[in-house]
């Protein structure tokens, strides 16, 4: 019910609502947030921007609801299909705490799938979109209906605990090559990923890092759809990876890989137990 | 320059498992391709690099393809382990030290110091090998060191990183004798001879020597700000 309510209200209400929910349910992204900020009190990554911390009841990814929801129900595409007939993993047009249990496995692709690779899948195979229109090829930015579909979608789960399904061998498989892929050294500068998220506190130039071992500072990391304040655009899981990669001087990852998969894999999983920012704000 | 090995053994060995079944070899992740539980986690992260399609196609500016650059090279492969969970075995950690003392490359007679302000801009320029959606384009600028991503050095001018120590008045209390400029010099080209499994790059063969010794000459010169903190 709670849920619900809150579902049908304007954002502006709905974030006045103060959360009493238990963790597995729905709660207010900002709700979540100063539950860990009290419980963390310490946590330099947690509370680096009190500017964001402000602004987070005014969180700019709160405005691209409306189209996500638009665009979930609307019959588009060559099939003139909405996406109501997609499955994330709890059914046929399931989206509460869908998000927060990917990527899982998927027998009508006989593979394990993250977000925005099952995301891309159901635009194809129902609405008939094809990777040349912009529905499916423009992935980043706050005016991509990717972005807009995500960070509808994934608001259904805010508050959810992480809990992708490890009960298939190819999702266990594809955690543990992520943990692999995480702790893999290479590209032209040696690094991998615990270079940045191996310990508490630490910076690169301004940023303080999240901690992957600190399950706490974790699912603010890995809770994305978030808007970037520097970036002003809303940004995705695999827009963060693309990022960190670029960064770490790897190659140039591309979108719907698997490398991708086995790394939130291993992400979400991490954030295990934790209750998921959707959206989240970041600097 | 990069002292690459080929793809590991386990996963040539699986490849052509998979060739001589006649499987399809894009997308590594489909139904009807390879059986991604039959691999150790080990393997199944060389499949995904190597075998999936992941990664765009481009030239890399060090010369070479996304493969050379995603292939490990001994340092890296010893030091892929969980650090977060297990410290640094004294074997391994001899064997890179060895490796990187095997790798490393000593200049020829007595170390020169270059200019100071170009180190300082060199150790704020993160500029350099970054590839994919957006290339760093050498031929227009030149690569940095990164170092105030990591570390603080003159904490007047930047905002500086943490990962690795602070060197505020590094020169200023070591000196700069000819052995602690050879020290700086292969802990900047390959840190692993003193530091094994750093998080630190190699700089020997991402920056000339020409830029290496103008990154010295702001830790150690003793009119560079570093050293009059």
């Amino acid at each position: 019910m709670f849920k619900k309510a809150l579902l049908a209200l304007p954002v502006a209400m709905a974030v006045g609502v103060a959360g009493t929910a238990a963790q597995a349910e729905w709660q207010d992204p900002n709700d979540v947030l100063q539950m860990l900020l009290e419980a963390q009190p310490d946590s330099k990554y947690l509370h680096q921007s009190e500017m964001n911390i402000m602004m987070m009841p005014d969180n700019p990814a709160l405005w691209l609801l409306d189209d996500g929801e638009r665009l979930f129900y609307e019959e588009r595409g060559p099939n003139n299909a909405s996406l109501e007939s997609c499955d994330f993993g709890k059914g046929e047009g399931v989206l509460d705490g869908a998000y927060v249990e990917l990527p899982r496995y998927f027998e009508d692709t006989g593979k394990v799938m993250d977000f925005e690779m099952r995301l891309v899948h159901c635009m194809k195979e129902i609405q008939g979109f094809t990777s040349d229109d912009s529905a499916v090829s423009q992935r980043h930015g706050s005016g991509s209906d990717i972005m807009r579909l995500t960070t509808y979608i994934a608001h259904q789960s805010s508050g959810y605990e992480w809990n992708p399904p490890l009960d298939h061998p190819k999702e266990k498989a594809m955690r543990d090559a992520g943990e692999v892929l995480f702790f893999r050294r290479g590209g032209a500068m040696d690094f991998n990923c615990a270079a940045c998220h191996g310990a508490s506190g630490k910076q690169i130039r301004a940023s303080v890092l999240p901690e992957m071992r600190n399950s706490q500072e974790w699912t603010k990391a890995v809770s994305w759809p978030a808007h970037r304040a520097g970036q002003d655009n809303v940004r995705s899981q695999n827009h963060r990876i693309r990022g960190c990669v670029w960064q770490m001087r790897h190659a140039g990852i591309l979108p719907d890989t698997p490398v991708n998969t086995a790394l939130i894999s291993y992400w979400n999983d991490a954030a295990r137990g934790e209750p998921a920012i959707l959206p989240d704000l970041k600097r | 320059m990069f002292n690459k090995n080929t793809v590991a053994a386990g996963v040539a060995a699986f490849a052509s498992v998979a060739l001589a079944a006649g499987c399809a070899v894009a997308d590594g992740n489909k139904a009807d391709d390879v059986d991604i539980t039959a691999m150790s986690a080990e393997e199944l992260a060389e499949h995904l690099i190597f075998e999936t399609n992941s990664w765009r196609d481009q030239e890399m500016q060090e010369g070479g393809t996304w493969r050379d650059r995603m292939t490990q090279d001994d340092i890296q492969k010893a030091c892929s382990f969980d650090s977060t969970r297990n410290d640094l075995d004294g074997e391994t950690a001899g064997q890179v030290v060895a490796l990187a003392r095997e790798q490393y490359e000593a200049p020829e007679g007595d170390i020169e110091l270059g200019d100071w302000r170009k180190g300082a801009e060199l150790a704020d320029s993160g500029y350099g090998y970054r590839i994919g959606h957006n290339v760093d384009d050498h031929g227009t600028r030149e690569a940095g060191g990164n170092c105030y991503n990591c570390h603080v050095m003159d904490s007047s001018v930047s905002v500086q990183g943490t990962i690795g120590p602070n060197l505020e008045n590094y020169g200023a209390q070591r000196g700069d004798s000819q052995e602690i400029r050879q020290y700086v010099h292969q802990v900047i080209s390959n840190p692993h001879q003193y530091f094994p499994c750093t998080q630190m790059p190699r700089f020997q063969g991402l920056l000339t020597e020409e830029q290496i010794s103008h990154i010295m000459a702001y830790l150690l010169d003793p009119e560079s700000p570093v050293n009059n903190r």
